[in-house]
């Protein structure tokens, strides 16, 4: 067991640390209301990252990524996090999900079309899995295509498609065999969405931003070559998507959490506690919330160092991710909501018409409590937990 | 950076677990307890000559030339087997004596299993800083069973005999039965100074109170689990309610979160680090409560058999609820955690 790192990677932390410094965008983030300029603002950051070989830090080199490992990988975060660097919100989907899932299941040309694009943020990516009957059921999705000589032909239904409006490709599934049993007949395929037959619409969230929409098909044709994986093993390549979200994905928010942890100190130092003359960290149950809160903040970065180590091993995030993930969910909401507490009335002032917080920490409280839904219900990942890891019956 | 176990560490833990397991079933933890000193000395003696007192001890001492990561995993494996007796102290004392080359003699009866040592926690030299001892300490676990007392002041750390002059020991019951509890007078005792600072060996037993927490949390999710499995209702096991296998699943949680901590905080140890202190207080406040959330929902979770004495389940809520006060409660470590940000600004 060792908790330092080695030189190498010290160096690399270093040379991280020093690059970002001074190349990290120093005007702030586009209004998540203003979409095109949000994208235009991560985008643009995300190819400056790539141009100095700083994107994709353990995918292949021959897809236009750094090649190293994993570890390196959480130490960009960490010094990412650090800085300040702003997240790449937009190309979420495309870095974390599709881009993993194309590096693990795609075809040679797949991979060598898709993969630098990502990289060099000349797309967005979104995602197609939910439906309105297939939430926590998600193999109970019934967007159907049909094959059509070499395309496929599709008609239905999407929702919860983050950046649906803005993006120009989309991980989908749909359903290519109604007779197998239902996650027999699933297939991923990569859907562009300029294509004829795509109607977008935009569902505005309890936060009032308009971040993701549904998404209707009728009679979108497009190429069986875009199939990734094999027709009707969909699922399997799905469940490979979701263990990079659930696994992988969120290790880089222990980082950003630490961080927060670290200004809602701060905060609680300067701000009156609830008796109105003695400062929030003056109170008790103030202080002793920031301290569990810390510690488990804490905790999860051991984690997912522990994690790390195991996948280190087999090459693919473990049990122990699902875990980890549950954890941070609901461990971000504590945080937000002890946030809350610790600002008083002024966490429920400056607030638009539109419903939207100008305010960071009420805006981290209301987009936080889709932490607990979004990729996998927390109820979702309980009985992953029973069933997988603890082996408890269905 | 690399928190999982290596070979030699897995054949370690491996090698004491399966003593434990076919010496240390809940059967014989029942006997024990039932009987005095509450201590199984047959236990103890193949504990002697396995080396597990000396775990972290340097060879030249008589140890085993491992170190705190080790200890942990023993302290870990006693907690999952609720095993009696005062192993912290005798394990603490191990180490206190390691440098001190005048007690070599108690060093070699300590490890040879004829010398066994309950802890006297005294952060606030209530008995006096220097070697005479004036005052009452309680609870002091497994007192009665010790031969020596291991005192830790704010910064001494000093070693008496149990039958020496001006010590008076009274043992009773608690609410862990596997633990007897005593009161230790204290009337003009002379004890001896050991060599090293009461802040480092007291950090190491909040360390290994920390891992003894994470393995009782660790086996109230696999007991959980084992009755989920094969107790039914409704006609189907019941480890298929989700009520269950949420609560099952949250446990597990809690238990990952304990290791993961643990595990930093005893390497942070071993390697001397400079926040090894504020890894230790964060592995004692996390480890303590999922121990104690655990055995709670353990009992709930064996229903009606869970509120009896016979199910094991009570022994380890028992063994949490002691735990949680040794070596400081979970408010004590999340208070030594804010008190930085509490100062004036």
């Amino acid at each position: 067991m060792e908790i330092r790192f080695t030189a190498a990677e010290e160096s690399f932390r270093a040379e991280a640390r020093a690059w970002l410094e001074t190349n990290m965008p120093r005007t702030s983030r586009p209004e998540i209301a203003d979409l095109a300029a949000r994208r235009a603002y991560d985008m643009g950051w995300q190819r400056r990252m790539y141009d100095a070989g700083w994107a994709g830090i353990n995918w292949p080199k021959e897809y236009g990524g750094r090649g190293a490992s994993l570890m390196e990988q959480i130490i960009w975060y960490e010094e990412y996090a650090r800085v300040g660097a702003p997240d790449v919100t937009t190309g979420f989907v495309g870095l974390k999900h599709a881009g993993p899932t194309l590096i693990a299941c795609g075809t040679e040309a797949q991979k060598s079309y898709h993969l630098p694009r990502i990289l060099r943020g000349d797309i967005v990516w979104c995602q197609g899995f939910s439906e309105p009957n297939a939430g926590s059921d998600l193999a109970n999705l019934q967007c159907r295509a049909i094959i059509d000589g070499d395309d496929l032909v599709i008609t239905g239904q999407k929702i919860w498609t983050s950046f649906g409006h803005i993006a120009e490709v989309q991980e989908l599934l749909v359903r290519t065999d109604p007779d197998a049993p239902k996650h027999k007949g699933i297939t991923w395929v990569i859907c562009p969405m300029g294509v004829p037959g795509i109607d977008i619409r935009p569902i505005k969230t309890l936060a009032g931003n308009s971040d993701f929409c549904e998404v209707f098909y009728d009679n979108v044709r497009i190429p069986l070559a875009n199939v990734v994986g094999k027709l009707n093993d969909g699922w399997r390549v799905a469940m490979a998507t979701l263990s990079f979200e659930r696994g992988t994905a969120f290790m880089s928010e222990q980082v950003r959490m630490a961080h927060r942890m670290d200004e809602l100190i701060a905060v609680a130092r300067r701000v009156p506690g609830p008796n109105g003359h003695e400062r929030a960290i003056d109170d008790d149950e103030i202080a002793r919330r920031l301290a569990m809160a810390r510690a488990e903040v804490e905790a999860m970065r051991s984690m997912t160092y522990r994690s790390l180590s195991l996948a280190a091993r087999t090459g693919m995030p473990g049990a122990e991710a699902s875990m980890i993930r549950l954890f941070f969910s609901e461990l971000i909401q504590r945080i937000d909501v002890l946030a809350m507490d610790i600002l008083g009335a002024d966490a429920i002032t400056s607030f638009s018409a539109d419903g939207a917080s100008r305010n960071e920490w009420g805006e981290r409280y209301l987009t936080g409590l889709s932490q607990t839904i979004g990729g996998g219900t927390k109820e979702i990942q309980r009985n992953i937990i029973g069933e997988r890891v603890l082996g408890l019956p269905r | 950076m690399d928190l999982t176990l290596s070979e030699e560490q897995e054949a370690v833990r491996d090698a004491i677990r399966d003593v434990l397991r076919e010496r240390q079933p809940t059967e014989r933890v029942r006997a024990v307890m039932a009987d005095e000193p509450g201590v199984d000395v047959d236990l103890w003696r193949a504990a002697a000559e396995l080396g597990w007192f000396g775990l972290a001890l340097p060879e030249a001492a008589g140890g085993a030339g491992y170190g705190v990561p080790e200890a942990m995993l023993l302290f870990t494996a006693l907690g999952r087997a609720v095993t009696p007796g005062p192993w912290m102290g005798t394990v603490l004392a191990a180490q206190a004596l390691a440098d001190a080359t005048s007690e070599r003699d108690v060093l070699d009866r300590l490890l040879a299993g004829r010398y066994r040592v309950a802890v006297v926690d005294d952060p606030d030299d209530r008995l006096g800083s220097g070697a005479r001892l004036d005052g009452r300490a309680q609870p002091v676990f497994d007192g009665g069973a010790a031969d020596g007392l291991l005192v830790l002041g704010t910064n001494r750390t000093r070693l008496i005999d149990s039958g020496a002059t001006g010590v008076h020991i009274e043992t009773g019951h608690g609410i862990d039965p596997t633990r007897r509890l005593s009161t230790v007078t204290f009337s003009g005792a002379s004890a001896r100074d050991l060599p090293v600072d009461a802040t480092t060996i007291r950090l190491r037993g909040t360390l290994l109170a920390a891992a003894e927490s994470a393995g009782v949390a660790e086996r109230a999710v696999e007991m959980s689990v084992e009755y989920g499995k094969v107790r039914e209702q409704f006609g189907k096991p019941i480890g298929s309610f989700q009520a269950i296998k949420h609560r099952c699943a949250d446990m597990a949680v809690r238990a990952e979160v304990a290791r993961s901590v643990v595990t930093y905080a005893a390497v942070a140890l071993q390697d001397g680090e400079a926040d090894a202190a504020v890894h230790v207080h964060i592995a004692k406040a996390l480890a303590s409560n999922a121990a104690l959330q655990n055995t709670t929902d353990n009992i709930q979770n064996h229903g009606g058999m869970g509120y009896t004495w016979e199910s094991d389940a009570h022994l380890y809520l028992k063994r949490a609820r002691t735990l949680e006060h040794c070596f400081g409660s979970r408010t004590a470590h999340l208070d030594a955690l804010a008190a930085p940000w509490r100062t004036a600004s």
